[in-house]
């Protein structure tokens, strides 16, 4: 078991309005996240002495403006009125959030900080979204851009034709889990999409972006920022919010092929790498787990995480979702806050937030009642992602 | 799609590859006609795209021999989106995924000759073609693509 174990915890989350189109500058957003978390923690903003973030953009050509389209932590410093003597920070560059909150955490039990505060800022660019407009192809990319494949639901279409394939998945079962999450979002009043239900048959009319793959199978872009403040369990026991504690992280370190050649078998082998760690670590399994927040940036995620994580067997996700399982009051509820699907793309960072409220008891009419452990896999699962487990007790 | 779709202007203006140390074996073959894989000259492990090292021995000795062409349909998707610049009039088109017959989980990108489409399934026997381009830099190279085996 972890020595670590407990021995941190979240104890403040604050969400920016999440909009879908670029109409502040995502600095103003970032701050107003930071800021709610900060008082969330009921804390003076002068206690945060640690930063950490994954700062960059998920597509091309973004990210090239501090505090417009990106949000490092040197303009955090500049900005929130944060102590003047910040210790220590991090900026993560690659992979999701999962990796600046374990590099917080690690902070936090090696006494660099003691308040560390976590931001996850998205840019939601104009026009299409990840488009392609260049008229060369370099590196991995000239292998795949000249045949007209450059999209992250290109890649995620080969794979889940595979698994559907292989296990005789339909898209019927997949509108079992994309309308569960559109119906939790309707108990998420931070969500881009509450107040718009969705029927299983608004999924299957949704139009075909990369076959398999609907429109309604990728998440939506939005600009915002969501945020967190982390610390020790023994400062955690004295504020007024009840915490999350820390149970185990985990880090994917399986082998990962190049981008061109992501296959099925690569996304069960890295889920199997980031999850297998929560459970070694914590001596915990997901037969504890009460809720699970599974990344769905792209529908089939969820799945492969589900079995990945050992909730049930390799190639019966599209089954086990099915029957209300995975609805509130089911057997496992996943993605109690609408997901990616229907919360909005933060990368991540409402998977973490909302497992954090379930154990804390805090997650309001979505709450699972007496939730003692909740779990955030994060990551396709094979982008370099990662995992956090929360308990109610420490 | 019909062979005369693609006739009516919706053939890609595809991005052109940009050759380096690594890939120029592999692109100047497909203008040949030739399907040239890396392959380990140490452990004989064959690899696609061409890397640094090889990834089950770790060396740096390479060839680049022609292979069979030969394969089957691993996966592949229909794409509807107009994402990519050049293939705005060319949706819907497939991109596939093919494991080439030497070796197990030996995958190759790629998309099918102007034409019928219909065909595409997984576990389908498929055999290389070369669709001639320009690589950035002027080169007459070609495209690997495929169509069904003794097609």
């Amino acid at each position: 078991m972890w020595a670590g174990r407990g021995k941190t915890a979240v104890v403040g989350i604050g969400f920016s309005q999440l909009t879908r189109t670029h109409e502040r500058p995502l600095g103003q957003l970032a701050i107003e996240a930071c800021r709610a978390a900060i008082a969330d923690a009921g804390i003076e903003p002068s206690r945060i002495d640690g930063l950490a973030t994954h700062p960059d953009q998920p597509f091309r050509g973004a990210g090239n403006r501090a505090g417009e389209d990106l949000v490092p932590a040197a303009f955090l410093i500049d900005h929130l009125d944060i102590g003047p003597e910040v210790e220590w920070y991090a900026q993560v560059s690659a992979g999701l959030i999962p990796s600046a909150i374990i590099e917080a955490l690690n902070a936090l039990m090696a006494g660099a900080c003691t308040y560390a505060l976590v931001w996850r800022a998205m840019h939601r660019p104009a026009g299409t979204y990840g488009a392609w407009r260049e008229p060369f192809a370099g590196g991995d990319s000239q292998f795949t851009a000249p045949h007209g494949y450059t999209s992250p639901f290109q890649l995620h279409a080969v794979a889940y034709q595979r698994y559907m394939h292989r296990y005789g998945a339909t898209r019927e079962e997949m509108a079992s889990l994309v309308t569960n999450s559109r119906a939790n979002a309707q108990l998420n009043e931070a969500a881009f999409f509450n107040g718009t239900p969705m029927s299983i048959d608004d999924y299957l009319a949704a139009r075909m972006i990369s076959e398999p793959i609907c429109l309604f199978d990728c998440d939506i872009p939005v600009e915002g920022c969501a945020a967190l403040v982390l610390t020790t369990a023994e400062r955690a026991r004295d504020l007024p919010r009840p915490p999350a504690y820390v149970a185990a992280w985990g880090q994917h370190t399986a082998p990962r092929p190049t981008y061109v050649n992501y296959m099925l078998d690569d996304y069960m082998a890295c889920g199997a790498s980031t999850a297998g760690k929560l459970w070694s670590r914590s001596g915990l399994g997901p037969g504890d787990v009460d809720a699970a927040q599974l990344y769905d940036g792209f529908s089939p995620s969820t799945y492969y995480w589900l079995e990945a994580a050992g909730f049930c067997p390799e190639g019966e996700a599209h089954a086990f979702v099915q029957d209300g399982r995975i609805a509130l009051g089911g057997e496992l509820p996943v993605n109690t806050f609408g997901g990616s699907l229907s919360e909005g793309r933060l990368h991540g960072m409402g998977h973490i937030a909302e497992a954090a409220r379930q154990v804390s008891g805090r997650a309001g009419p979505r709450q699972v009642e007496g939730a003692e452990v909740s779990v955030a896999l994060d990551g396709s699962p094979l982008l370099r992602g990662g995992g956090l487990l929360f308990t109610r007790e420490a | 799609m019909t062979p005369s779709e693609q006739a009516d202007g919706r053939s890609p203006n595809r991005p052109r590859p940009v050759l380096d140390a690594l890939s120029r074996a592999y692109w100047e073959g497909a203008g040949r006609g030739e399907l040239a894989i890396q392959r380990c000259e140490e452990c004989g492990h064959y690899q696609h795209p061409p890397r640094p090292l090889c990834e089950r021995c770790a060396s740096a000795d390479f060839g680049y021999p022609a292979v069979s062409g030969r394969g089957v349909v691993h996966s592949f998707t229909t794409n509807h989106q107009r994402n990519v610049a050049g293939f705005e009039q060319a949706v819907p088109y497939v991109n596939l995924i093919v494991e080439l017959e030497e070796q197990p989980q030996l995958y190759l990108l790629s998309d099918l000759p102007a034409g019928e489409s219909d065909w595409v399934a997984s576990g389908a026997p498929v055999e290389v073609v070369f669709e001639p381009i320009e690589a950035a830099e002027g080169e007459a190279i070609a495209l690997p693509q495929f169509r069904p085996a003794g097609g």
